[in-house]
């Protein structure tokens, strides 16, 4: 019982010093692209541009579906907003090896990393996928979902354009 | 007392560090993850369920991360009251189950507390958490990672295991070096050819001031105690080559003399070699994988009192097999076989263009798998305190699994798209350690999505298995029989979902399992209830598997992450 209270009050104490709560992406976090080197997430750019991350694997569908149909419509994204998607595979070892026969038996044009030991995936607080953020210029999370149907993909983009064009979202 | 005492450290440590950040940084960011699940569960004799004398049974956890910068500490609370179905009944209980504080500079990483790694494939070392599973075999202790240069990475590790609300008796120590040749030799700088080296080694102590008799000599009376190594050291090599489209994977691991319950205390070494070529361009891959197996069961007790025989374990053998989604092509999961097995897989992923005779106005997705799994071909040398067995390095053994599955997913209209897929499955019960015959099954699956408009999609499943298995009360495998199943699930936008789906067993089998489920997501929460009965079953990641056991009745899950 006092655990429970103790930890209560830390993350109470914790959330209230800092109650204007910005997220940003984690800089040093290690991940492998798809030739096997490894990079740190800081890597993560895109020139003050909106990224759209978006964390999968090879066996989730929904997260096929949701790569597959933003496929459809990328690069209109791309020459209207500037937007990169940033694809972050969770594959474990099982299906690592697969990744990237996977990225190009799909025809997938994005920026596709790794993340084998999911270090990312628990920084980014990702519990199942697919998971999808928004990241503005600035580096900041201003959008995040769990799951994906067909249609929803514009939901995304509305956010995209607010983002690129430096307007709130609310 | 100590756990606490700790944890009071590290808070206060995190708050100190906090309240200077605020000065000197800049503020820090707290962010963490939420997920309540829960159950209601009633009796039922023809499915198997029974009644829960608590009622309610849940599992909870929370994590807490706070990141300023470089540096970051988190913990995670879990609740299980009282653990839910098919989770091991040892972690009954609350408390925090897991704290670290790290540092994660460009060129240093130092973490504190519980921590997860991995070397290579995991051959020789992963320690991971699946909460689906009910597992968590995380280190706690000293973890460092240091990049002299670019391209290089060594790792070092040491601790104690999670075991539920305990550590395990076995300390483990091991370090990992990796290096980009492209990164660190000028000349292939710019090269197509990508090289990454690396090499691990393990070593676990376990105190062996233990007896465990071999044998009695009845004529003479004479008992034969083993003498059990205290450490136990398990090394590997790998690389990871690339050109273009071109890809090959290859780790060799091996292990000392390690007698154990698993192995029933022979003192044969492990080995383990895992194999993947791979070839892909746009709209076509193939990859190929081969994975040899022998004795490789590594953990950090050697008779560790672990019903679920899932935990403590240092290393990580994957399973080559595809991880299908559909539920009767994965009604019958593959396990790894630590003790020994070979596999092979193959896998081609094809695109027809659009616009074309084959492909059709939108072009259509071909997938094919394929994955062979035997055990090993092996002759018994002795018993406990000796070898054990001689394996062959090529000939196959009993065939443990195979499977062959052909997808093809086709898009039919600007709102249609329509997925058929076909797969046979052999399957042999020994993997779950029951003896029986192999079980044999042809499974059928249609999955057809209309998008009515811009916010509603239906999607309709039917599936189709023929087995030749025949439920015997005796076995009371309640997956045998032929079955069929159909699934309509409604999603207004990406907010809301309600689906309704039966699992019938029409011939030869026993059980109808109706349910409805509900779920609506907002960001990052999601809410999911269901209601109805679910088969017994086997809840499988990674080749890890979980044994579930019949429900009927309410389940909830909110998941949720700030």
């Amino acid at each position: 019982m006092k655990k429970i209270l103790f930890t209560l009050a830390f993350a109470v104490m914790a959330l209230g010093a800092f109650a204007q709560n910005i997220k940003t992406l984690p800089e040093n976090i290690t991940i492998k692209a798809l030739d096997g080197h490894t990079v740190q997430t800081s890597a993560i750019q895109n020139d003050g541009k909106p990224i759209i991350l978006s964390f999968w694997a090879t066996w989730c569908k929904p997260c096929n579906r949701e790569l597959n149909t933003i496929k459809e419509v990328y690069e209109e994204w791309q020459e209207e907003t500037g937007v990169k998607l940033v694809a972050i595979s969770i594959d474990d070892a099982r299906s690592a090896a697969k990744v990237k026969p996977h990225v190009d038996g799909n025809g997938w044009e994005y920026e596709v990393y790794i993340d084998q030991n999911q270090d990312f995936k628990r920084a980014m607080n990702v519990v199942n996928v697919p998971h999808t953020f928004i990241i503005n210029g600035k580096g900041e999370i201003v959008w995040e979902h769990t799951s994906f149907v067909e249609g929803s993909e514009e939901e995304v983009y509305e956010i995209v354009k607010k983002v690129a064009a430096g307007e709130p979202i609310e | 007392m100590k756990t606490r005492f700790l944890l009071l450290t590290l808070a206060l440590s995190v708050l100190t560090i906090t309240a200077n950040a605020q000065s000197v940084l800049g503020g820090g960011q707290v962010s963490g993850n939420i997920q309540i699940d829960g159950q209601i569960s009633r009796a039922d004799s023809v499915i198997g369920s029974s009644d829960v004398p608590s009622k309610l049974l849940s599992n909870a956890r929370a994590d807490i991360l706070y990141t300023n910068g470089a540096f970051s500490a988190g913990l995670r609370f879990e609740a299980y009251q009282k653990p839910m179905l098919g989770f091991a009944p040892e972690y009954e209980g609350q408390g925090i189950a897991n704290y670290f504080a790290s540092y994660q500079g460009e060129r240093l990483s130092i973490t504190a507390g519980n921590y997860y790694e991995q070397f290579g494939n995991g051959l020789i070392l992963r320690t991971y958490e699946d909460r689906y599973l009910g597992l968590d075999n995380s280190l706690f202790g000293f973890n460092v990672a240091y990049r002299p240069v670019t391209g290089v990475t060594l790792k070092g590790v040491l601790g104690k295991q999670r075991f539920y609300w305990e550590k395990g008796a076995g300390l483990v120590r091991g370090i990992d070096g990796e290096v980009s040749l492209n990164d660190v030799i000028k000349a292939m700088a710019e090269s197509k050819t990508r090289i990454t080296l690396g090499a691990g080694f393990v070593s676990k102590y376990e105190d062996n001031n233990v007896t465990i008799i071999s044998r009695v000599d009845d004529v003479e009376g004479v008992q034969y105690k083993l003498a059990l190594p205290a450490n136990v050291a398990a090394g590997s090599v790998r690389m990871d080559l690339s050109h273009g489209g071109w890809g090959l994977q290859a780790e060799y691991a091996r292990k000392s003399q390690d007698p154990n319950k698993m192995n029933q205390y022979i003192y044969k070494p492990g080995e383990a070699l895992f194999l993947s070529g791979s070839y892909s361009q746009k709209g076509f891959s193939a990859n190929i994988q081969a994975k040899r197996v022998d004795n490789m069961g590594f953990r950090s007790e050697r008779n560790p009192n672990d019903k679920t025989g899932q935990m403590l374990y240092i290393n990580y053998v994957p399973a080559i097999t595809k991880q299908h989604t559909y539920a009767f092509l994965s009604m019958y999961p593959y396990a790894t076989q630590t003790t020994g097995e070979m596999g092979f897989q193959g896998d081609v992923m094809l695109k027809l263009k659009k616009e074309t005779l084959l492909g059709g106005k939108y072009g259509t997705d071909i997938h094919i798998n394929s994955a062979v799994i035997t055990g090993l071909d092996t002759t018994i040398t002795g018993g406990m305190g000796t070898n054990g067995y001689e394996a062959s390095y090529c000939a196959l053994g009993d065939l443990y699994y195979g499977d062959v599955s052909v997808e093809i997913a086709r898009k039919l209209s600007k709102q249609s798209k329509l997925t058929c897929t076909y797969g046979y499955v052999v399957f042999n019960p020994i993997t779950e350690g029951h003896a029986g015959h192999l079980h044999h099954n042809n499974v059928v699956v249609a999955d057809y999505t209309y998008k009515i408009n811009k916010k509603n999609v239906i999607r309709f499943e039917a599936e189709w298995m023929g087995s030749d298995s025949q439920y015997d009360k005796n076995v009371d495998d309640k997956r045998a029989g032929d079955w069929i199943m159909g699934l309509v699930e409604y999603n207004f936008t990406s907010a809301f979902f309600v689906s309704l789906s039966d699992q019938y067993a029409y011939n030869d089998g026993v059980g109808n399992y109706p349910s409805i489920n509900l779920g609506y997501t907002k960001g990052a929460t999601r809410l999911q209830v269901g209601y109805g009965k679910q088969r017994e079953g086997i809840v499988c990641i990674g080749g890890v598997c979980r044994q579930v056991p019949a429900s009927n009745g309410l389940t909830f899950s909110l998941t949720t992450s700030f």
